[in-house]
């Protein structure tokens, strides 16, 4: 069952006199998220994560492709899709005269809240979002962190069975970040949500996600998990090595071995395939007298595969 | 998973009329909140209209116009106020998203033009109606002048025009601003000014040239001033006055609403909708 199905989305904005200059924002993005999954949509700036998100999330339609969230399709039945979806994203803004319960009001209102219920899961949003200190305060007057928060609150108020959140914990500090994504991981745990996530931390998108999706120029240029996309990717585990005597002249030379750096004593050997590379390295390192006194094997960071992937 | 579905089913609100008023006091109540906590509120319900009252009336001291011509002046000066004031709040609906670059997370939620319109032209319907009466109080106490005059049912329906022709122009205003964005923004009080040139508001429309009377027989306001002064001796420049400002006023009210929803669908296809949030 998939929340998520877009299939090939084209988007470009013309902007200048007569639309002259154009920017191709997607370019045939398609993507699919299961139901109750937190998926991580990567990319650089400018890459089209804001526009994918908000073509999903019924704010921007389509030069041509398809979407469906929820089995309905993001043109034509957007009042459908808008009662089950929310969004929040790290700069999120609101009327800057409204205090937090107000801002929630607001908004439970347009979702059809009222009366007792409104006030109940405003309260429980206040406490939840921790925002109860500052009931009384203006908009304006917040933090970033508690207007981050209460984008949050606003986000839940219709009990979305879908969330994307754009950059959520941007700006945040490490506190509030860890508070968030606890918050974001317990969200899928306790009602089964669906949560498409855009971040620039990959450390974020590593601990949150089922999945991820890696976005540049409008195109998804790959998508499974953490370690599914490493591989993909192939851009080698590091075996780090001590050696006595230093680095023998021709281990670079090796097969499998995409690059060598070495410091002294210290060796560090990126190999296409681990299991394959490591005992070949040892005998070959036996053979010409060389003693091995430490041996490491890291694997790539997402960091790592984010980098290879945006150049 | 089953049961998850469950929960999310259970939390969704019905669609019920009950729902629809929801979601259109929602914006009624967000208005005055605003009202009240914003100074500039302040100054369009009282110091604008009271200025215009004040400035006007003396002038028809300077003039030394009589009785019928002062009430002339008088009733132009109170609608222009009046709608001004009624239209500003239904263009609020838009521009206080705009000025807080709010705007997505109103079109995130399952709103119609309907709910927005009606909520936020409610409020500007209650604070018409003060200017109206603030403008009355002065008009009367300063310058011996009689807004009932006409009659009760006279005024009523003077009134419920007024108003309807603020919903008309704070729509397209609405319209012009998710067209252009922020540069459309002045649109909300030059707008108005349109009718003080065509409408009739302190002089009759037969000094119009033919073309300008042309333009002025298609605004509904034309008629609701014509037919209210005819309550204070002036000859009728439209026959069934009441009937046809009514009656265009329906179809700009329909006119206004295809004009704002395609002006949010182009918002949605040329990101102005986004653009207006960052």
């Amino acid at each position: 069952m998939l929340a998520v199905d877009a299939k090939d989305l084209w988007k470009t904005f013309r902007s200048g006199w007569f639309g002259r200059r154009r920017k191709e924002a997607l370019r045939g993005a398609s993507l699919q998220v299961p139901r109750g999954a937190i998926f991580g949509l990567l990319g650089p700036n400018g890459a089209g994560k804001t526009t994918l998100l908000s073509i999903l999330a019924t704010l921007l339609l389509p030069d041509s492709g398809s979407a469906t969230i929820l089995d309905h399709d993001v043109v034509r039945e957007a009042g459908a899709i808008r009662r089950r979806l929310n969004m929040a994203s790290g700069n999120a803004s609101f009327v800057w005269s409204l205090r937090p319960p107000e801002v929630l009001s607001f908004y439970g209102g347009l979702y059809g809240l009222s009366g007792r219920r409104l006030r109940t899961k405003v309260d429980q949003l206040i406490e939840q979002c921790e925002l109860g200190p500052y009931a009384k305060t203006e908009y304006n007057a917040l933090s970033t962190g508690i207007k981050q928060r209460l984008a949050m609150a606003k986000a839940l108020l219709n009990d979305p069975e879908v969330l994307f959140l754009d950059e959520p914990t941007l700006g945040l500090d490490p506190d509030v970040s860890i508070r968030l994504r606890a918050q974001i991981a317990a969200l899928r745990r306790e009602r089964g949500t669906t949560i498409i996530l855009t971040t620039h931390y990959m450390r974020e998108a590593e601990e949150l996600c089922d999945e991820i999706a890696f976005i540049k120029a409008g195109r998804i240029l790959a998508q499974g998990t953490a370690d599914e996309l490493k591989r993909q990717i192939r851009i080698g585990d590091v075996i780090a090595l001590r050696l006595d005597p230093a680095a023998p002249r021709g281990l670079g030379e090796l097969p499998g071995i995409l690059q060598l750096q070495a410091r002294g004593e210290h060796v560090d050997c990126t190999v296409d395939a681990v299991d394959k590379r490591l005992p070949e390295i040892l005998r070959w390192l036996y053979e010409q007298g060389v003693l091995v006194r430490d041996c490491q094997v890291h694997e790539p960071e997402l960091e790592e595969v984010f980098v290879e992937l945006a150049r | 998973m089953s049961s998850r579905a469950d929960v999310f089913a259970t939390a969704r609100v019905p669609e019920t009329w009950f729902v629809e008023v929801v979601r259109t006091w929602a914006f009624a109540r967000r208005n005055v909140i605003m009202a009240r906590r914003n100074v500039f509120f302040v100054f369009e319900l009282t110091f604008w209209p009271g200025v215009a009252m004040l400035s006007h009336g003396l002038l028809t001291r300077f003039l030394v116009l009589d009785a019928k011509m002062t009430a002339f002046i008088l009733v132009g000066t109170v609608a222009l106020s009046t709608v001004q004031v009624c239209q500003l709040d239904v263009a609020y609906a838009v521009l206080f998203d705009i000025w807080s670059k709010s705007m997505k997370h109103q079109f995130l939620t399952p709103i119609g033009i309907r709910h927005m319109a009606v909520g936020s032209w409610l409020v500007g319907v209650a604070r018409g109606v003060t200017v109206f009466a603030l403008m009355a109080a002065i008009g009367s106490w300063a310058f011996g002048f009689d807004f009932v005059g006409g009659g009760p049912g006279s005024l009523a329906l003077f009134l419920l025009g007024c108003c309807l022709c603020s919903l008309i122009i704070g729509l397209f205003v609405c319209s012009l601003v998710l067209l252009f964005g922020t540069r459309a923004e002045t649109s909300a009080w030059a707008a108005v000014n349109f009718t003080v040139m065509f409408s009739g508001i302190y002089y009759p429309v037969s000094v119009l040239p033919e073309w300008a009377q042309a333009v002025a027989a298609g605004i509904p306001l034309t008629y609701f001033l014509d037919a209210f002064r005819q309550g204070y001796g002036f000859e009728a420049q439209f026959a069934h006055a009441w009937l046809k400002g009514f009656a265009l006023t329906g179809l700009y009210v329909v006119l206004a609403h295809w004009a704002l929803a395609s002006a949010i669908t182009r918002a949605r296809r040329t990101g102005l909708l986004l653009k207006l949030s960052e």
